[in-house]
């Protein structure tokens, strides 16, 4: 029976009949309760991948820097800006006996110094000063410093590589799915917020929940499918379309715009947008419509809709809701006309994830524009411990072993592509690594 | 133990809410909606929603970054800021939590982000 189901090809005009490639058949439960599955994800994608840990713009000043705890790559990473200007990273692990030298998870400072034995260094790693330094024998220190990380800025995303020397620079990692996306109005951007969950799932599980929209209407049946077009006789929320490149993938989507959460634009635009997405909003939802008509004109910036990069709604779609935007292995980027969602499901062990979700908005110059923010925030919060809230359960229902496989369909694409990206991955690390063994 | 917050003059009949919704972060806010069951919330929501358009009329008067030496002014703030947290519990759930949701407790706000806005 399931062997039939795989035979069927996805017709002509479906999104998955472009990518033949990934097929239309059953996708496997082994990859999200494995943890062998897990080890060779590590081994052959983790630790050889650029991942990302945070946005320049969380160290702006000198001496500024966090921690990316890294348990995948069995590692912690301090990320930090130099007097340059630059960003460096480097592991947590000092060059004496081995003690974590930044204990604080962010901070500035001058130099990073051991608080076991006092050893310090300068911000680019470089180890300065040593106590007692005659009592060592001939110690030369320009040999110890802290072990730098491959680090590279896109568009103002950090990444780090554990590869001492990267296959690809982060920009030819970026570039053929997310070269056209390149002068968003990141810098407009610029009042974020954060939330984390160590979830209790796998990180591929986490991360399908995010890259489809067929469960808008049953997960988020009571907040935000008003953002489903009900105009016309197509059901659910389809994609404009889905790019799906070597790795990366992305998808755009349409939906209706007579909704407060569904129309961000209208508080950046004013006028027939905002009175469009007040249409409905007003006697539904009082508070809603407060918050829009206390955040118009409030934005210090304006988000004109042509000025948006021609990879962002690629389609042209009027009825544009956002693009979602998925960086390989676990990043996951949503862009919208004037804000855009950043969550990182970076896996911990086979079974546990941990999520970093972060949204940022246009700097709003009033309190009535910083209302606005936090019924946008809230609301998306919210609807974030909806889309959560299928996660462990969904790991537990997996680990029951009662399936073995997942039925996707056509707008489902991108979980199809994920999986066959991770596969693509393990068979080529595994290729080389057979290879370089002869 | 009672909180007094006193409110500016011609949102007097506000007051009486200041020690229950005048919460200065994300997590005071959701960890009371939690708290103070369904009644309180429609209560409060029906309390300011009327008078909302004129208080943010008049903390739009105010720089966002004068709030700090303004304690009437970033109460009020504040409870502007609570109506946006209840605002899911009164019109999406019609129930204090998100409907199936997770643990909102473990969908922890990192209330020192750097790139927060303050308030």
């Amino acid at each position: 029976m399931q062997e039939n189901t795989n035979n069927i090809p996805a017709p002509e005009g479906s999104v998955t009949a472009k990518y033949p490639e990934l097929g239309s058949g059953l996708i496997p439960v082994e990859p999200y309760i494995s943890p062998e599955y897990f080890e060779r994800e590590k081994k052959h994608i983790f630790k050889k991948t650029w991942l990302h840990v945070g946005r320049a713009d969380q160290i702006p000043k000198a001496g500024d820097y966090f921690v990316a705890d890294l348990e995948v790559c069995d590692t912690q990473i301090i990320v930090v800006r130099n007097r340059q200007g630059e960003i460096r990273a480097m592991h947590n692990v000092c060059s004496h006996r081995l003690n974590e030298i930044v204990y604080d998870k962010r901070g500035n400072t001058r130099k990073l110094f051991c608080k076991f034995h006092g050893w310090a260094y300068d911000l680019d790693g470089n180890l300065t000063g040593v106590p007692e330094e005659n009592s060592f024998f001939n110690l030369d220190k320009s040999k110890f410093g802290l072990t730098r990380v491959a680090c590279e800025v896109w568009q103002g995303f950090i990444f780090v590589n554990m590869e001492p020397n990267p296959a690809q620079s982060l920009e030819e990692f970026m570039k053929p799915v997310y070269g056209s996306i390149e002068g968003y109005p990141w810098d407009k951007l610029k009042e974020g917020f954060r939330w984390t969950s160590v979830v209790n799932c796998n990180w591929k599980l986490a991360l399908d929940a995010f890259q489809e929209a067929y469960h808008v209407a049953y997960v988020h049946g009571n907040s935000i499918a008003d953002a489903i077009d009900r105009s016309t006789s197509v059901e659910g929320m389809p994609p404009l379309d889905v790019i799906c490149g070597d790795v990366h993938r992305r998808l755009s989507l349409a939906g209706n715009q007579k909704s407060v959460y569904g129309n961000p634009k209208a508080v950046t635009e004013g006028g027939a947008a905002a009175q469009q997405a007040l249409s409905d909003a007003a006697n539904a939802r009082p508070i809603a419509a407060a918050a829009l008509r206390a955040g118009v004109g409030s934005a210090k910036e304006q988000f004109p809709l042509d000025a948006l990069p021609e990879g962002v709604n690629w389609t042209k779609s009027p009825n544009w809701l956002f693009d979602m935007n998925v960086i390989f292995p676990d990043f996951y980027v949503s862009l919208r006309p004037n804000y855009f969602q950043a969550y990182t499901f970076r896996p911990v062990s086979h079974d546990k994830t941990m999520v970093d979700a972060r949204v940022f908005y246009a700097e709003m110059t009033t309190a009535g524009g910083r209302f606005f923010l936090e019924y946008m925030k809230v609301a998306l919060r919210d609807v974030l411990l909806e889309d959560f809230s299928t996660l462990e359960r969904t790991q537990r229902a997996a680990q029951t072993g009662v399936k073995k496989h997942m039925i996707v369909q056509d707008r489902e694409l991108m979980v199809r592509h994920a999986y066959h990206a991770v596969e693509r991955m393990l068979a080529r690390g595994e290729a080389q690594e057979a290879a370089s063994n002869q | 133990m009672s909180i007094v917050k006193s409110l500016p003059a011609q949102f007097a009949e506000l007051a009486p809410y200041a020690p229950i919704w005048a919460l200065a972060t994300e997590t005071e806010r959701n960890i009371q909606r939690h708290t103070v069951g369904m009644d309180a919330i429609y209560e409060y929501s029906k309390a300011i929603l009327p008078r909302v358009d004129e208080v943010v009329t008049f903390l739009n008067a105010i720089p966002l970054s004068d709030l700090d030496s303004k304690p009437e002014a970033m109460t009020l703030m504040q409870m502007l800021l609570s109506l946006a947290e209840i605002a899911p519990a009164v019109e999406f759930y019609k129930q204090p939590a998100v409907i199936d949701g997770y643990d909102s407790r473990r969908f922890v706000a990192d209330e020192t982000f750097v790139m927060s806005p303050h308030p």
